[in-house]
């Protein structure tokens, strides 16, 4: 379903990827939707694709450098934990 | 009619701080938390946004208790879209974004300096003053003309309390609860005024000069035992603030406007005040001012801020809720003081 950009052919030498099972469509969409409005700050030198199926999220990085693409992973990985924080706990019914 | 609820995020520098209001302007919670760096030290973004990864969740949820309320109570989520810095910023638009989703309420991105000005105006009672919006990162001179909050004076280079904050770290003072505090005490033991630099350009001033020369020469007189750390934090609080006063009541004179309400975290400085209510005082005006728990950024001015721009039929899509280091104070349209000038104009109409 949704998908910033196809797993196409690799354009720059560094990459990594990464898959979160969240066990649920509703909040692997809910996060991709949160992480997708921030771009890339740098986007000649990173990009990174998102996509959601079967309540995965998959996150693809690449990168010109190491250095950047390590950047890039590791503040990715601090909103990420918060997003799904925020998720694990406002999700259910709060109860006051 | 059921009263309308905001929630609030405010994250644009060393405080992360989360308010329940209505849209009366009454404040149901507005805890928050403060990176306080050890002495000498000022706050950087990385180290700031991981404080607020790690503050922002509990605050909503001690937030919401003390408000009493439930999310199907609330008609928006209100956060900082700028001016900040990046990263800290990032951490309320994300919490912001999944609540939005999963409580299904729309969002409102807040310009941070007009949610200064609203909370003044609420919390005081000003109507329509002339606005000295001081902090660590802001020295603006405000006031609203034709739909949009316009910025009469500025500074050309550093923010006022960013020059307070630095020389708090030349003189080592404690950054608990905030380098302007202790400056503000330390001043008080001063009986001799140093001459500074006096920076004002037209509507404008410029304070990183001040700082360099006063950086200089406080290590070389309070060496040589010609001066004390009081003397220089009364010297400078007395000549940075005579030029914030200056350029206020230039621009009083251009509005013609004889109140002055002051905001921001150097708002809450008394000698600021003092100096302020002097100034107004001779030119029979009133000055608007408040404490520490409205000046300095909470949530509760960024939810009350969002309610207003809601209520009038405003709201930001998931998508563009985005944020911004530089959201320059007059790029909003504030049209809830529109409405208002209509309702106003409406009521004149009927009585001619």
């Amino acid at each position: 379903m949704a998908s910033t950009t196809p797993h196409d052919q690799p354009q720059w030498e560094f990459s990594c990827d990464m898959e979160l099972d969240f066990g649920s469509e509703e909040h692997a969409s809910i996060v991709y939707a949160a992480l997708a409005v921030d771009k890339e700050l740098q986007p000649d030198k990173v990009k990174r694709g998102m996509t959601v199926s079967d309540g995965k999220l998959s996150v693809h990085f690449e990168a010109t450098e190491a250095r950047f693409l390590r950047a890039s992973f590791s503040a990715f990985v601090d909103v990420l934990t918060l997003a799904t924080k925020t998720i694990e706990q406002f999700g259910q019914e709060m109860k006051l | 009619m059921k009263r309308m609820i905001a929630l609030g995020f405010e994250g644009s520098a060393n405080k992360i701080g989360v308010g329940v209001v209505t849209l009366d302007g009454a404040i149901l919670s507005n805890p928050r938390h403060t990176y306080i760096t050890p002495p000498g030290q000022g706050f950087l973004p990385r180290e700031t946004a991981q404080h607020h990864l790690q503050h922002v969740l509990p605050l909503v949820k001690s937030a919401l208790e003390t408000a009493k309320v439930t999310p199907e109570d609330i008609d928006c989520i209100c956060y900082t879209k700028g001016p900040g810095m990046g990263a800290p910023l990032q951490v309320s638009a994300i919490v912001v974004r999944v609540l939005s989703q999963l409580w299904k309420k729309p969002i409102v991105g807040v310009n941070h300096c007009v949610a200064h000005v609203e909370m003044g105006r609420i919390v005081t009672g000003a109507d329509d003053p002339v606005v000295l919006y001081v902090s660590g990162g802001n020295t603006q001179v405000i006031a609203y003309s034709e739909g949009r909050y316009r910025i009469f004076g500025e500074t050309i280079d550093i923010a006022v309390g960013n020059c307070l904050d630095r020389f708090a770290r030349v003189l080592n003072l404690s950054n608990d609860p905030s380098p302007g505090y202790n400056i503000e005490q330390v001043a008080k033991k001063g009986e001799k005024f140093i001459d500074l630099p006096y920076v004002v350009k037209g509507m404008d001033v410029s304070f990183s000069g001040i700082l360099s020369y006063i950086e200089a020469t406080a290590v070389e007189k309070l060496k040589n035992n010609e001066c004390t750390p009081g003397d220089l934090c009364y010297s400078l609080q007395e000549t940075l603030f005579a030029m914030l006063v200056e350029i206020t009541e230039r621009a009083m004179a251009h509005c013609d406007t004889k109140d002055v309400l002051i905001v921001g975290g150097v708002g809450c400085n008394e000698r600021l005040q003092e100096m302020m209510r002097i100034m107004c005082s001779e030119r029979g005006g009133r000055l608007f001012a408040t404490d520490d728990r409205y000046c300095v950024d909470n949530g509760a001015m960024i939810a009350y801020t969002g309610l207003l721009e809601f209520a009038h039929g405003a709201s930001t899509s998931l998508e563009d809720s985005t944020f911004t280091q530089r959201f320059r104070t007059d790029e909003v349209k504030a049209i809830w003081r529109e409405a208002n000038l209509e309702k106003l104009n409406g009521v004149a109409e009927k009585n001619i």
